[in-house]
């Protein structure tokens, strides 16, 4: 029973995994940018449901908001600063990005302080459900059926709508687009957005199962990093897979060998790229 | 560019290790300023000269100061077997590191060595029997040398900047042989480096290794000045701290790599006294350096000295082409 219920748990969190890996992966998959500001993005959106549900907004007003909060401050972001450096190396994404981060998370300690804190659930998510033995928390089902809904929408909108066509149109050959007549600037700000707002979601849901802490940027940069790298750079179902193995792994080992769960996720990544260079699901 | 010519980079050094002392008052921030100096060099050495930017190197630094702090707190090895020991160490668990790294390139590549940098940090957070834990390994001593006890910061510091100058030397040396010339070929051109015949996965590998030995080793230096092996030397920030110098520095010469070093230390060291979330500046300045200084500091350096001599841009040929390769493809 304990291990069904870690098992459930790691689902939840491979959930949010998955969407933050997501978000990475289909910025990378159409901008060949490398995004080190995600972690960072995950933790505004955090921060912003803390502080909302700080001012007495409910959960449900507080998540959205603080989502399309994020997404809107990435994609100025983008407009304003980042599609300047697009043509550049790799080192130069990569210090921009890190910059960014450090200025979002020094501005997060300035305004909501160095300690961190806890963000309530509704009455209506908190509390357990007990069938036979078996208890569960409220609030992790409904991550649960939250994200599998938006997972779905996700890859209905990247499979079978006139968007999803663009990008994956737009991963393969910008310049195409751009003949074909689509503004690729205003695309790439909305996938921007798109892509850094998923990682404010996560980091919304995230907020009342772990609290929000300034350095929680850092570590959540790291998992997405080892989903795509598990799952296969730019492969959807890798991410969802991926993210889905790296959260009951780490749910898992927290029963068998606490001190040992989040270095088993590592692990698991290193068995990966010794067995499969390219990840699961990697294309290239 | 007479100033990326090795012997005016090694001379750069010796007036950096003998100004340090006059401008500072700390022996400790001279000390650091050297160690990271070396540090960055030698990941230098694989972005600059090898195309291949490691998210890593706090790895290796880790590693060497958990090397000597435990070699130095549990066993009675004399320090000049300790530090080679934490050098081999580094060079093991780079190649193994890198090895599994260059599997991939590009920025999937970066993004293994992150993720690797992750694991050794847990892994030393876990066993804290061995390594401290949060705490660190405590008491690390500082080194004895014919009898007399390198306690205090300064005279500890002269003999960072011997070790400094040796490795400094040594890695101009390896960048001006023919191993160090065929890094190059390999990061313009991997593949055509390969079809040649070069071995171009070895190369990497070693050239890690070589990275891994001297930050190992610098780490093992560290540990031993400011007296602690702390967790927070294998972390994600430290790993990432050395990528920023290398980058702030530029990376067209290894004397780029001090200036990158000294110029974030006394940056970090002026700012933090004044303003406890000096980290938002920081952040700002590595936007500007994107936008701006593509070439680091040192490319400041060469295109004043162009002006001076009034010679057009920096030369090619006889340095490094300018352009910063990193790990594209």
């Amino acid at each position: 029973m304990t291990y069904l219920f870690q098992i459930l748990n790691g689902v939840g969190l491979g959930m949010l995994y998955f969407l933050l890996a997501v978000g990475l992966s289909v910025i990378f998959g159409l901008l060949q940018f490398v995004n080190f500001a995600h972690g960072a993005f995950y933790l505004l959106g955090a921060y912003l449901t803390y502080d909302l549900t700080q001012r007495d907004f409910s959960l449900w007003l507080a998540m959205p908001i603080a989502a399309l909060i994020v997404a809107g401050v990435a994609a100025l972001t983008e407009a304003v600063l980042l599609r300047r450096i697009y043509k550049l190396p790799h080192t130069f994404h990569i210090l921009v990005t890190v910059g960014i981060a450090l200025v979002i998370q020094e501005f997060v300690i300035i305004v909501w302080g160095p300690v961190g804190g806890s963000v309530r659930t509704p009455e209506i998510l908190s509390g357990i459900i007990i069938l036979g033995d078996f208890i569960y928390p409220i609030y992790r089902l409904f991550v649960i059926g939250f994200t599998v809904v938006l997972a779905a929408i996700l890859w209905w909108a990247l499979e079978g709508t006139r968007l999803g066509a663009i990008l994956r149109a737009g991963s393969e050959s910008t310049e195409t687009m751009s003949l074909l007549g689509y503004d690729t600037l205003k695309i790439n700000t909305i996938v921007f957005g798109l892509g850094a707002g998923l990682a404010g979601l996560a980091g919304a849901l995230a907020a009342p199962i772990r609290g929000v802490d300034p350095f929680m940027g850092i570590e959540a940069l790291s998992i997405a990093f080892v989903v795509v790298v598990i799952g296969g750079m730019g492969s959807y179902v890798g991410a969802l897979v991926a993210g889905i193995l790296v959260g009951v792994v780490q749910s898992l080992m927290a029963t068998i060998w606490p001190e040992g769960a989040r270095l088993m996720i590592y692990v698991a990544m290193g068995l990966v790229i010794v067995t499969m260079p390219r990840g699961l699901f990697g294309r290239v | 560019m007479v100033i990326n010519k090795p012997p005016v980079q090694f001379a750069l050094a010796v007036i950096t290790v003998l100004a340090l002392p006059l401008f500072l008052s700390s022996g400790i921030l001279a000390g650091e300023i050297l160690v990271f100096a070396l540090v960055v060099a030698a990941c230098n050495l694989l972005l600059g000269y090898t195309g291949l930017l490691s998210f890593g190197q706090g790895i290796f630094f880790g590693v060497g100061s958990y090397a000597a702090g435990i070699l130095l707190t549990r066993t009675g090895i004399p320090v000049g077997v300790v530090l080679p020991l934490a050098a081999v160490m580094g060079a093991t668990i780079a190649t193994i590191v890198g090895a599994l790294s260059i599997r991939q390139s590009g920025v999937y590549f970066v993004m293994l060595t992150l993720a690797f940098a992750q694991m050794f940090y847990f892994l030393a957070y876990t066993f804290s029997g061995l390594t401290g834990g949060d705490n660190g390994l405590l008491d690390v001593p500082r080194p004895t040398l014919a009898g007399n006890y390198l306690v205090d910061p300064w005279p500890y510091y002269w003999f960072v900047a011997v070790c400094f100058l040796v490795l400094f030397g040594a890695m101009l040396i390896v960048t001006r042989s023919t191993f160090g010339r065929t890094l190059i070929a390999v990061r313009e051109n991997a593949e055509r480096a390969a079809a040649i015949g070069f071995p171009v996965r070895i190369f990497k590998i070693v050239a890690f290794a070589i990275s891994g030995a001297v930050t190992a080793f610098a780490g093992g230096l560290h540990a031993m000045l400011i007296g602690v092996a702390p967790l927070s030397n294998i972390e994600y920030h430290t790993s990432e701290m050395i990528l920023i110098m290398t980058i702030i520095g530029g990376s067209s010469s290894l004397f780029a790599s001090v200036l990158g070093a000294g110029f974030y230390m006394l940056l970090a060291d002026a700012l933090s006294t004044i303003m406890p979330r000096w980290l938002l500046i920081l952040g700002l300045v590595l936007i500007t350096v994107a936008l701006f200084l593509q070439k680091g500091l040192w490319g400041l350096v060469e295109r004043l000295w162009a002006a001076i001599t009034h010679q057009r841009a920096p030369a090619q040929g006889d340095t490094l082409p300018d352009d910063l390769t990193s790990g594209k493809g």
